[in-house]
C-alpha cells in the first residue's frame, strides 16, 4: 500500500512538472526568424564576449521603447559569432576580428561588417618594484613575448624606464590558452613591428606561443598575472582597469609613449579613418597619430546585406540604427571607446545598404 | 565528505550572497551596472529542458534496463551494454555538437529542445546502467515465486522486480538529472541561452549553468557575485531534490 502511495505521488508530481512544460511549449510553432506568439517578434544575435555587457544594455535600454520587439544577444566567441551566422542560425552575428576571405566566401550570402565600438588590447605586468608605469615599444614587447627577453632588467627596458628600479627579476609570460579576438589584435600589431615575429609566430586568434603560460579568456590572463609577481600578460583593457591590474604606455608610430584609454583608442581609429576599405574590414593596430595607442581594434556587427523577411529586416535595421546613434553614447561608462565621427558615418552608410528586395529601412 | 560540501557551499554562500534576494529569484537579468537583476528565466529554462530530457530518457532508458536485466542475454545485450558505455564516456561538449547538427542547423534557430535532446542524451547511459543494476539486485527467487504461481512473464517483470527496485530506479534517474542540471557545454551551441522569458521550446531557451558561465567570464565584479549566487541555488536545487527524492522513494525496510 504505502509503496502505491507513493508511486501514486511521484506520478502526480511529475505529471505536475509535465503540464507545466506543455504550458510553455503550446505558446504555440514559431518559425525561426518569424514572429513569437508569446509577444511580438524576436531577433537572436550572439558572438563576441567582449562587447556583451555594451549590447546587453542596448538591447535594456532599446526594449524599453519597443516593448513588443524582443532582441536577445548570447556572448558565445567571435569564432561562433561567425560560425552562427554563416550557418544563418542567428539574425545577427557579432565579431572583434574581421572575418577573412576564405570565411566570407563560405557564407551564403554577403555579409555586412558594422562596426560599433573598439576595444584596447593592453599589456599588463605584475612588479612590485615599479613605482611609475612602465613604457615600452612594440619591437620590445615582441622580444619578450617570443622569450627573447628574459629579465626586467634587461638593457632594452631598462633604456626605455630611466630611473625606475627594475628588479633582476625572470619575466613570466602569460598568453591566451583559448582562440580570441583579443589575440588577433595583439599578434596583429606584434607582427607589424616585429620582421622576426612575422616570420617566427605569425597572426591569428590563437597562435603557436613560444614560451609563456596559457590562460583561459581575459578573465584567466588578468587572474594569473595578478598572483604571478614579474609577469606579463596582454588583456582587454575594461578587464585590466576592473581588476586595477598595471598597464604599460606603449610607444606609437609617431615616437610617442601613450597610455591606453577610452581617448587615444577613438584617436587611433581616427587615424586609420582615411585608409580604411569599403568593406571596413581594417586594422587599427599601429595607428598614425600623436596620441593614438597602437593595439586597438573594432568590434563589428554581421549581417546579411539582402534580407528575407521584411517586418524582422526594418527591426533589424532600425535597432543598429539607434544603436550607432543613440547607443553610442552610453559605451563611455560601461569602458567601451565610442567610434569617431568619420568611422560612424561610415559604419551607418552600410546600414543603409541592408534590404530585402531592393527596399531599405533606413529612416 | 561532509565538510567538503559545506566548504563549497560555504564560500559559494559566501561569495554570492550580496546578490541573492527576492528579485533574484523572480526578476529577468539586467545589464551591467543597474541594480537588481535575476535569473528567473534561467530557472525556468533549466527546468523546461529538464523535463524534456526526462521525458525522452526516463521510457527509452527504464525499458532498455528491463531488456538488459530480465530478457538480454545474448550478444545483442552485450552490445548495447558496451554502446551504453560508450555513450556514458562521451564528453558532454560532443553531445552539444551532435545536437547542433541534428536539430540546430536544419531548423535554423537554436531551440529549448535542442538544448533538452542534448541533456537526454547525457542522461541516457547513466539511467540505462543504474537502472540495470538495481534489477539485478532483485532476488532470483522472486521471480520464481511469480513464475511459480502462474504470472507471466511481463507481470512478473512489472509487478513485482519494477515495482521492489522502483526507489533505485529514482536514485539513477536523480543521478542523472544532478549530472544534466550541471552541464554547460551541452547547452552552449543548443539551447544558446537568453536573457528574455523563454517558455517556447522552439526559441532560444536560457539555463543556470549557461548564465553562470556568462557571468563569469565578465570582467564586472557585480556580476561574478551573481554567479556565485547562481552556482549557489543551483547546487541548492540539486541538493533539495536529492533530498526530496530520497523522502518519497525511501525503502520500506527502513
Amino acid at each position: 500500500m504505502r509503496l502505491k502511495s507513493r508511486l501514486i505521488t511521484t506520478g502526480m508530481l511529475s505529471l505536475a512538472l509535465l503540464a507545466g512544460a506543455c504550458g510553455g511549449a503550446s505558446d504555440g510553432p514559431v518559425k525561426p526568424g518569424g514572429e513569437s506568439n508569446s509577444g511580438g517578434l524576436a531577433i537572436q544575435g550572439a558572438g563576441a564576449t567582449f562587447p556583451y555587457p555594451l549590447y546587453s544594455k542596448w538591447i535594456s535600454e532599446y526594449n524599453k521603447k519597443n516593448p513588443s520587439l524582443k532582441i536577445d544577444y548570447q556572448s558565445i566567441g567571435s569564432g561562433g559569432g561567425i560560425k552562427q551566422i554563416t550557418e544563418r542560425t542567428v539574425d545577427f552575428g557579432a565579431t572583434d576580428a574581421p572575418m577573412n576571405d576564405e570565411q566570407l566566401k563560405a557564407a551564403p550570402k554577403e555579409i555586412l561588417h558594422i562596426p560599433t565600438v573598439l576595444g584596447a588590447v593592453v599589456v599588463t605586468y605584475n612588479l612590485p618594484e615599479a613605482k611609475n608605469p612602465i613604457q615600452l615599444d612594440g619591437p620590445t614587447v615582441a622580444a619578450i613575448f617570443m622569450g627573447d627577453i628574459k629579465k626586467w632588467n634587461d638593457p632594452k627596458i631598462a633604456a626605455m624606464n630611466e630611473g625606475a628600479a627594475l628588479p633582476d627579476k625572470d619575466i613570466a609570460v602569460v598568453h591566451r590558452s583559448d582562440g580570441s579576438g583579443t589575440t588577433a589584435i595583439f599578434v596583429d600589431y606584434m607582427a607589424k613591428v616585429s620582421p622576426e615575429w612575422k616570420d617566427k609566430v605569425g597572426v591569428g586568434t590563437s597562435v603557436n606561443w613560444p614560451t609563456g603560460i596559457g590562460g583561459k579568456g581575459n578573465e584567466g590572463v588578468s587572474g594569473s598575472v595578478k598572483q604571478t609577481p614579474g609577469s606579463i600578460g596582454y588583456v582587454e583593457l575594461i578587464y585590466a582597469k576592473q581588476n586595477n591590474l598595471s598597464v604599460a604606455s606603449i610607444k606609437n608610430s609617431a615616437g610617442k609613449f601613450v597610455t591606453p584609454s577610452l581617448e587615444s583608442v577613438t584617436a587611433a581609429a581616427s587615424g586609420v579613418a582615411a585608409r580604411i576599405p569599403d568593406d571596413l574590414r581594417v586594422s587599427v593596430t599601429n595607428a598614425d597619430g600623436e596620441a593614438s595607442y597602437p593595439i586597438s581594434g573594432f568590434t563589428y556587427l554581421l549581417v546579411y546585406k539582402d534580407q528575407d523577411d521584411a517586418v524582422k529586416a526594418k527591426a533589424l535595421v532600425e535597432f543598429i540604427w539607434w544603436a550607432l546613434a543613440e547607443g553610442e553614447k552610453m559605451a563611455a561608462d560601461l569602458g567601451y571607446s565610442a567610434l569617431p565621427p568619420e568611422v560612424l558615418t561610415k559604419a551607418q552608410a552600410k546600414v543603409r545598404l541592408i534590404n530585402v528586395g531592393g527596399k531599405t529601412f533606413v529612416p | 565528505m561532509i565538510a567538503v560540501l559545506v566548504i563549497i557551499l560555504g564560500y559559494m554562500l559566501y561569495r554570492g550572497i550580496g546578490a541573492i534576494n527576492v528579485s533574484f529569484f523572480t526578476d529577468l537579468p539586467k545589464p551591467v551596472g543597474e541594480p537588481g537583476g535575476g535569473i528567473a528565466n534561467a530557472i525556468v529554462g533549466s527546468a523546461i529542458m529538464l523535463v524534456v530530457a526526462i521525458l525522452l530518457s526516463l521510457p527509452i532508458g527504464v525499458l532498455a534496463a528491463i531488456y538488459l536485466s530480465e530478457f538480454g542475454h545474448g550478444w545483442f545485450a552485450q552490445t548495447l551494454r558496451f554502446l551504453t558505455d560508450v555513450l556514458a564516456g562521451i564528453p558532454s561538449i560532443v553531445v552539444g555538437i551532435f545536437a547542433y547538427t541534428l536539430i540546430v542547423i536544419p531548423m535554423r534557430s537554436f531551440s529549448g529542445w535542442a538544448g533538452g535532446v542534448a541533456l537526454a542524451i547525457i542522461m541516457l547511459p547513466v539511467i540505462i546502467r543504474t537502472t540495470e543494476e538495481m534489477l539485478r539486485l532483485v532476488p532470483q527467487s522472486l521471480r520464481d515465486g511469480g513464475l511459480a504461481v502462474g504470472a507471466p512473464k511481463w507481470r512478473v517483470t512489472v509487478d513485482i522486480v519494477l515495482a521492489s527496485s522502483i526507489s533505485g530506479i529514482a536514485t539513477g534517474t536523480l543521478l542523472a538529472i544532478s549530472r544534466a542540471l550541471g552541464e554547460t557545454a551541452p547547452l552552449l551551441f543548443t539551447a544558446l541561452g537568453s536573457s528574455l522569458w523563454t517558455t517556447n521550446l522552439e526559441r532560444p531557451m536560457a539555463s543556470m549553468p549557461v548564465q553562470i558561465y556568462t557571468y563569469a567570464i565578465s570582467p564586472y565584479d557585480e556580476w561574478h557575485q551573481k554567479a556565485w549566487a547562481a552556482a549557489f541555488t543551483l547546487v541548492a536545487i540539486i541538493f533539495v531534490l536529492n533530498v526530496v527524492v530520497r523522502f518519497l522513494t525511501r525503502s520500506k525496510h527502513g
